[in-house]
């Protein structure tokens, strides 16, 4: 079982997987979708995120997502992966900057 | 149709039962889109088709046997990564090749057009017999004693979906060579087969069992000195079924050969893949010579013919061009036959990503080889490629050619020959980036004369313990660890893989990523400075020890 993450001051939780179709990078919106932008991503408290984890593993079927988690990001507009991971997960790999998730639509 | 040369034909059975099983899994895949399989349920069933879930995407890894391909499949591998990838292909350190962003709804086509070539993604990952790999000079270095490729194709068609070793307690991998100087990495698999020539010309195999890196690297031990061509089958069958029943499968980590073969002895191994031989079917595993033979049929042979003076106008082209010169010093090995040369082409340009190639150098490395080499390629656990018979005459032509396409970097077993696991860009196990510290030490020893100065000096890097970049084995060697979500690398130094296999040492604690680099510079500027004679790194450092270059790495400016 994945330990719970623990948040610094200042951080929030969000809530990321892969998209079934392609395994692309994607994040749980404010809108109930997912997106490849962390920018548009819902910043929980850890109580809620809770809550929305479960909703979101439950309806990942539905949704077309796989492996959904939790992650920690600083609490910043747009906001912004605390692991290194995380972050290469959000904006794409670092060695191919045509790749860049940011330059995506 | 024409036999390949270096490889072996398929014939029907091989070619239905591939379409048959991309039926299968074009069936799994479909149930996991409609939801009738849940994720836990389809992961087993689209590993045994190497197809990855990574950061980005999912990963599809391609099997190449023994790591020898000919043209019309290196083209059919181009064609992938331009249509279904992003333009490129990723090399790996096991031989195969890895395409980074493929949709799941494509995989099957994928398989489909894999097949056409006679391709297949089977045995790339899972714990099974993974595809076994073979020198990449195979059949064609003046240095060997036997050919060792049509015994790793027949360990492929015995490995292959073996009923037996399905589901074993973790992979498991193989690695032959027939030469005396091992290319393979003998030491470092879980089985390691160096043949060499029986008393009766017939071929004999010298076998070692329980080697291997991950997070407990450890140097294979001898089995058995001298097993006959005849008893291969069975006794290989032997050693995976001891391995098989007795293997740990309550804890992954303990799960590989080496880790029972540690525990019980290989003594002791040896007399349990005794006791299981005398109670076989020998005669159901004999490999009889027409067996052999049957298999050797299905390989063409190169028609080795050159002109007389091949050598002499290589050696004028030398002469007349430097630049070629110091690339034929490098990137070429001795051939059997005195008129053709073998030529290493490096995937290791200066500040480039180790083991890529975009679909243009793909397309244009089949050109060359059809040109140049009988239309074969090999892949080796370098993440390098080799044609293998080169007419000495032609070669500065191919090396004229491999500069179009940026593939002309003379650095084959210098600095900059980096070997690096994909890393925290793509895999999902990793803790580290293992590809932009290559970059940076590609780029900070670009200048070829400096990497000829230093000599040979293998850099190996690992984006986390599971070793996919043979940290290791490196004389150099990087591990990246995660302290707080932050990269550090912990280095080593005195690996080898080579003869003598040796693990390398840990210098000290992990360094930030950012001070890395120039901790290797430190330890590079060591060994020159206190090197003597004609020493490599290697022979520095075991002459001097390793605290001289501990102190070089962790000195502070």
């Amino acid at each position: 079982m994945k330990r719970p993450v623990r948040l610094e001051p200042g951080q929030k939780l969000v809530l990321t997987a892969n998209r079934l179709l392609d395994g692309r990078t994607v994040w749980w919106g404010a809108d109930g979708t997912w997106d490849l932008h962390i920018g548009r991503a819902a910043l929980l408290d850890a109580n809620d995120a809770e809550a929305a984890l479960s909703r979101a593993v439950e309806q990942a079927q539905h949704d077309g997502v796989v492996g959904v988690y939790d992650a920690a990001v600083k609490a910043v507009t747009p906001p912004e992966p605390v692991t290194v991971r995380e972050k290469i997960r959000a904006y794409g790999p670092t060695v191919h900057p045509e790749f860049a998730v940011e330059t995506e639509q | 149709m024409s036999l390949p040369v270096g490889h072996y034909q398929y014939d029907r059975i091989d070619r239905d039962f591939l379409q048959a099983r991309i039926a299968e899994f074009e069936g799994q895949v479909n149930r996991r889109l409609d939801g009738t399989l849940s994720e836990d349920e389809f992961k087993p069933l689209r590993l045994m088709n190497g197809l990855y879930l990574q950061l980005h995407a999912y990963m599809l890894r391609v099997a190449i046997p023994y790591g020898i391909l000919d043209s019309r499949q290196l083209r059919k591998l181009g064609e992938i990564a331009r249509r279904y990838d992003r333009d490129y292909g990723h090399f790996t350190t096991r031989q195969n090749i890895q395409f980074n962003w493929i949709r799941l709804e494509d995989t099957p086509a994928i398989l489909r057009e894999l097949a056409e070539v006679d391709m297949h993604a089977i045995q790339t990952s899972g714990n099974c017999i993974r595809n076994v790999t073979a020198d990449e000079y195979a059949g064609a270095a003046a240095d060997e004693l036997v050919d060792p490729r049509v015994h790793a194709e027949i360990l492929r068609q015995w490995s292959t979906l073996h009923p037996e070793f399905t589901f074993l307690p973790r992979k498991f991998k193989i690695a032959i060579s027939g030469s005396p100087n091992d290319r393979v990495a003998a030491r470092f698999h879980d089985i390691g087969i160096l043949a060499r020539p029986g008393e009766d010309g017939a071929p004999v195999f010298r076998i070692f069992v329980g080697g291997g890196l991950g997070r407990t690297p450890i140097i294979g031990e001898e089995l058995f000195d001298s097993v006959r061509e005849e008893h291969l089958l069975a006794t290989l069958e032997a050693i995976v079924r001891v391995y098989n029943a007795h293997g740990r499968r309550d804890n992954i980590y303990k799960a590989r050969i080496k880790i029972l073969v540690q525990a019980i002895g290989v003594e002791a191994y040896r007399e349990a893949v005794e006791a299981e031989l005398a109670q076989m079917d020998l005669e159901r595993y004999r490999l009889t010579p027409e067996a052999v033979a049957a298999i050797r049929s299905r390989f063409a042979v190169p028609l080795l013919e050159a002109p007389s003076d091949a050598d002499a106008v290589l050696a004028e082209q030398r002469r007349a061009d430097p630049i070629f010169d110091r690339w034929v010093r490098s990137n070429t090995h001795v051939h059997r036959d005195p008129g053709h040369i073998i030529a290493t082409i490096s995937l290791k340009p200066a500040g480039g990503i180790p083991g890529d190639a975009t679909s243009a150098q793909i397309g244009r490395l089949a050109d060359l080889a059809d040109a140049y080499s009988f239309g074969e390629i090999r892949i080796t656990h370098l993440q390098n490629v080799v044609l293998g018979h080169v007419r000495k005459d032609r070669l500065r032509d191919l090396w004229l050619g491999l500069a179009e396409v940026g593939l002309a970097e003379a650095n084959i077993g210098l600095i900059g020959d980096i070997v690096a696991c994909p890393g925290l860009d793509y895999c999902a196990l990793a803790n580290a980036r293992s590809i932009p510290i290559a970059q940076k030490l590609g780029a900070r020893f670009a200048d070829t004369a400096l990497q000829a100065e230093i000599g040979a000096l293998r850099i190996n890097i690992s984006g986390c313990i599971n070793a996919c970049g043979h940290h290791h084995a490196g004389h150099i060697g990087l591990l990246g660890v995660d302290k707080r979500g932050e990269e550090f690398f912990q280095l080593t130094v005195g690996g080898r893989a080579e003869n003598g296999a040796a693990i390398g040492m840990i210098l000290g604690a992990a360094l930030p990523e950012d001070e890395t680099v120039d901790a290797i510079a430190r330890l590079v500027d060591c060994y020159l400075g206190r090197r003597e004679g004609g020493e490599t790194f290697l022979d520095t450092l075991t002459r001097l020890g390793h605290e001289p270059f501990r102190e070089a790495a962790y000195e502070t400016v």
